[in-house]
């Protein structure tokens, strides 16, 4: 009989809270925990995994102009108000962490930064999870609204992002001054990856307040490349490199319904099957297969793929 | 062959071309500089350009969006003309020298077509090493008329005279030689003064002269780079170098690195004016030689150049378009020793040209002359020699083996490619401090005068303070802003190193952020190919005995800050031994001994080449080296308390 080999990892992934509650000087319900992982993803055996990977639902502050109708279905009843929207998952679909897409900022659409707060603050008020905020993806714009949401949420303890290698500095330094973590992105790049880490910690924000968005493809879309950087980072983590062994934060559901898979229509490939069960796969096999990565928290969108993914986490982890 | 007019944008631009050519070779033949840093193998993506009118033929490539395909975006590597055309090239298409002003490239390429400088001679390690034997040797005879009783023909009359001397059992002599030799001998008076010159194993009576002009016998060594040609005129009797010069190689306006100028050898002359242009620097500073020297051009009767493998492939105007393709092979490593005149060179018509002979496409006779010269085949222990430059190259091993490599650098080391890159001669700004508090900047230049410029020592001493005080990030970004030496241009932001008041030159003298991108591609190039190389051989940068750090940096070289921004590994200083130009150094001795010679044939067949291309850790090695000083802080033990 041959002998069962447990690897012994001699690093930890770091330890990133979500979320300030009254005792912690914030207003939130609760706060979420990820990373402190000691093993690779669901090796029980080979180190403890205490916080199981949690799923986001992704709210914009506008209504999205692209979501497939397998999407729209189940939002387009709250969409006329966005805080609608942010209430109906928590509610119905009892999400218990929210990202918030701050697409009304873009250039394109033009909302002020005034209109972003006064939105914000509703939200704040009105919703009582631990919060991921991230910008429009316009640098210029996103450095001049992101800092004042940074400042209107302060020591909530959110998760802002996102920053990269070439616009980091303003966001950072925002971050940093009112108690909240950092998405750190990075283009599937192990190297760029802990490049960014170097920087911002170098600004002084500590490495227990950074998540790595290792930017990831769907099913078909480069989901194995994404898969062995994701697995190359976290074996630099577990080997002891502090500066790499953050927890990732992983966009499943904007990448998973730009496949052509996931959004066409049943009358334009009826070969495909229903659309209604083809849509939500698609999202929750590249979730699985990132969880499988070492993926820490999942931004998604459809209620049905979101319930699936929850169900495999829980199974996993009951074993 | 069909033929089309290709019209190019916004410069108006237009040139003939043929049906099937590749737009980016058409828009090199205008004379406009096309990004393509895989070379035209339409891998990396950079050289898009937006068709106007007319029709193509192109390849699939995944470097265009759909959305660029629509709007009639093209990679002009993988497209070719089928009519006429007009094309468009975006700026970010563009070569960096193209996109400055006018007046900002002139400033650029002043050094170009500027006059040949002095610059500092080059040492060598080794001076005493190789016997005095030079490549052409000068002899006074003065030959016993024939009468009835030694009757020998003129010529064995000349070799019998020169054995005398010399036990030189084969001696040959041109036709041309001896259909004047019988008047010479007889009208001056059977004195006369033979060149001898050693010539593929054997000697040849190369020049006689009547009566002794053996007291004047010069020849001329050139180290002829990508980006620079230095040069040394030396008295090969008593061994002194009378003058040393440096000029930017003429060559840079057909392209900054050698793949761009191999691109451009396969236009219709391209392969002739590159040609033109290497043979017209070097005549230029040959010239210059002899007036300032008063020494009479035939007198110079050798010259030796030691080259990267295209360089010499484009002096003799051999094809060089295999060096860029897989599998990478060269017409020849070694070429056989010709008349300079037939390479255009202009010193005595029936003198010779030397070239030291190299190891593979990449890893040229400039790098062999500097491994001479550094004597690292007579080492015990491991050493590396690093040699900075546009092509960077690295050797490593000791008596036992000799293996290298090469990595494409870029020519920021060399002051080009960098707004105000200068190479190492007067005004040169070679030595900075920056005050930690103010921003202040000390620095001092080559001969103490008014800065004109940078150079590389400069810029990594600039890159290592910047670093230290903080106006920097890691990855190459200056992070202050509000201050009077920090400006915001339509390129990223700029820091002041001297204003105007303070130069030679009406401008303030700056580093920009893409001069800092430039710099660290350089350095990161050459760190990972010294570490692949090692890594290669199963060893480690702390297994490295002695590294010889070779590169036009002029005197100085602040090793401290060369380690800093992770140009060379951090070891203890004293295992750094800074060499200068040491192909130079290397090209002089071999002009000077035969048997160095013999020794850089034999080097060039020793050492082994690794082609880093092919190799899967690479690029990765690359990358992880982008960054100050390097992303694997760890590797840098010392450098991660000094920022």
């Amino acid at each position: 009989m041959i002998k069962e080999y447990i690897e012994n990892w001699p690093g930890e992934i770091n330890t990133v809270t979500i979320g300030a509650t009254s005792q912690e000087g914030g207003t939130r319900r609760f706060s979420i925990k990820v990373g402190k992982e000691k093993a690779l993803p669901f090796l029980f055996k080979e180190g403890t995994l205490p916080y199981k990977p949690v799923i986001a639902y992704e709210i914009w502050d506008i209504t999205p102009s692209d979501w497939p109708e397998e999407l729209v279905k189940f939002y387009k009843d709250v969409w006329a108000d966005p805080l609608d929207w942010a209430e109906k998952v928590v509610k119905e679909y009892n999400a218990d962490l929210l990202c918030l897409r701050l697409m009304g900022a873009h250039p394109e659409i033009g909302k002020s930064s005034d209109e972003i707060v006064k939105f914000l603050e509703k939200i704040l008020k009105r919703i009582a999870l631990p919060l991921i905020i991230v910008g429009c993806g316009d640098d210029q714009k996103d450095n001049t609204v992101l800092p004042i949401c940074s400042q209107v949420a302060k020591n909530e303890r959110c998760l802002f992002g996102e920053v990269t290698q070439d616009n980091y500095r303003t966001l950072t330094a925002s971050v940093l001054a009112d108690g909240h973590n950092i998405i750190a992105q990075s283009p599937i790049d192990i190297n760029i990856a802990k490049q960014l880490n170097i920087l911002i910690s170098d600004m002084g924000l500590p490495l227990e307040r950074i998540v790595i968005n290792p930017t990831v493809g769907a099913l078909g879309y480069g989901l194995e490349y994404t898969y062995s950087i994701m697995e190359r980072l976290r074996l630099a983590g577990l080997n002891g490199d502090k500066v790499i062994a953050s927890p990732f934060i992983c966009f499943v559901g904007q990448e998973s319904w730009r496949a052509k898979e996931a959004k066409a229509e049943e009358k334009e490939f009826p070969q495909w099957g229903k659309a209604s069960r083809r849509g939500p796969l698609w999202e929750m096999i590249t979730a699985v297969t990132l969880l499988q990565a070492g993926a820490d928290i999942l931004v998604m969108r459809h209620p049905e793929a979101i319930r699936k993914v929850k169900e495999y986490i829980e199974l996993a982890y009951s074993v | 062959m069909e033929k089309f007019k290709v019209t190019f944008y916004p410069d108006n631009k237009t040139v003939e071309a043929n049906k099937g050519q590749t737009i980016l070779s058409t828009a090199i033949s205008a004379g406009i500089y096309i990004n393509s840093s895989c070379g035209g193998e339409g891998v990396c993506g950079r050289c898009k350009v937006i068709l106007k009118k007319g029709k193509v033929l192109t390849q699939p490539t995944g470097r265009l969006t759909l959305e660029e395909r629509k709007k009639g975006i093209y990679l002009a590597c993988l497209t070719t003309v089928e009519s006429d055309l007009e094309v468009e090239v975006p700026q970010e298409s563009r070569l960096s020298f193209d996109k400055l002003t006018p007046q900002e490239i002139e400033l650029r390429l002043r050094g170009v077509y500027g006059e040949a400088e002095d610059i500092q001679p080059s040492r060598s390690l080794l001076e005493e090493v190789f016997v005095h034997s030079p490549l052409a040797t000068k002899l006074y005879l003065k030959l016993p008329p024939p009468d009835l009783n030694d009757r020998i023909s003129d010529l064995e009359r000349l070799y019998r005279e020169i054995r005398k001397k010399y036990a030189i059992p084969i001696m040959q002599t041109g036709l041309a030689n001896i259909r004047r030799l019988s008047e010479l001998l007889r009208s001056a008076d059977w004195k006369v003064t033979v060149t001898l010159g050693k010539r593929n194993g054997t000697v040849e009576v190369v020049l006689i002269e009547p009566y002794d002009t053996s007291e004047r016998n010069y020849g001329v060594a050139f180290d002829i780079g990508t980006t620079t040609i230095c040069a040394e005129l030396v008295d090969l009797n008593t061994k002194k170098i009378l003058g040393t010069k440096a000029i930017y190689n003429k060559q840079a306006v057909f392209g900054p690195d050698i793949i761009t100028r191999i691109i451009y050898a396969q236009e219709p002359d391209g392969l002739e004016k590159l040609h033109h242009a290497v043979v017209d620097g070097m005549n230029q500073m040959i010239q210059e030689f002899i007036q300032e020297k008063s020494i009479d051009l035939n007198d110079i009767t050798c010259v030796l150049c030691a080259g990267n493998t295209t360089m010499i492939h484009l002096l003799l105007k051999i094809e060089p378009s295999y060096i860029r393709r897989e599998p990478y092979v060269p017409t020849a490593n070694f070429v056989p020793t010709i008349r300079a005149a037939e390479a255009g060179i202009k010193i005595n018509p029936r003198g010779l040209l030397f070239c030291v002979p190299g190891v593979s496409s990449y890893v040229g006779g400039d790098v062999v002359a500097g491994a001479l010269s550094c004597g690292l085949d007579k080492e015990e222990k491991l050493c590396m020699l690093i040699d900075i430059g546009t092509n960077g190259e690295i050797v490593l091993g000791n008596k036992d083996f000799l293996v290298s490599c090469a990595a494409s650098a870029g020519p920021a080391f060399e002051g080009s490619g960098v707004v105000c890159g200068m190479r190492a001669s007067s005004g040169a700004i070679q030595k900075v401090r920056i005050d930690p508090q103010t921003y202040a900047v000390e620095f001092s230049t080559v001969g103490s005068v008014l800065p004109k410029g940078i150079c590389g020592s400069g810029y990594i001493d600039i890159l290592a303070q910047m670093l230290k005080v903080g106006l920097m990030d890691k990855a190459g970004k200056i992070k202050i802003k509000d201050h009077p030496r920090i400006r915001e241009t339509d390129f990223g932001k700029e820091f002041v190193i001297a204003f105007k008041e303070e130069t030679a030159i009406d401008r303030d003298i700056v580093i920009t952020e893409a001069d800092i991108e430039n710099l660290k591609r350089a350095k990161a190039a050459i760190f990972s190919a010294s570490s692949i190389l090692l890594k290669h051989m199963g060893f480690d940068f702390k297994d490295v005995e002695k590294i010889f750090i070779a590169g036009g940096f002029g005197n100085y070289l602040d090793i401290r800050n060369a380690k800093i921004i992770g140009l060379l590994a951090d070891l203890e200083d004293e295992r750094f031994i800074f060499v200068g130009n040491s192909s130079l150094a290397g090209a002089r001795q071999i002009l000077l001994s035969y048997p160095a010679m013999q020794k850089a044939n034999e080097l060039a067949k020793k050492i082994t080449y690794f082609e880093l291309s092919v190799d899967p850790h690479y690029m990765e090695e690359y990358m992880s080296a982008l960054f100050f000083p390097h992303t694997d802080i760890l590797r840098f033990p010392n450098v991660k308390d000094l920022i």
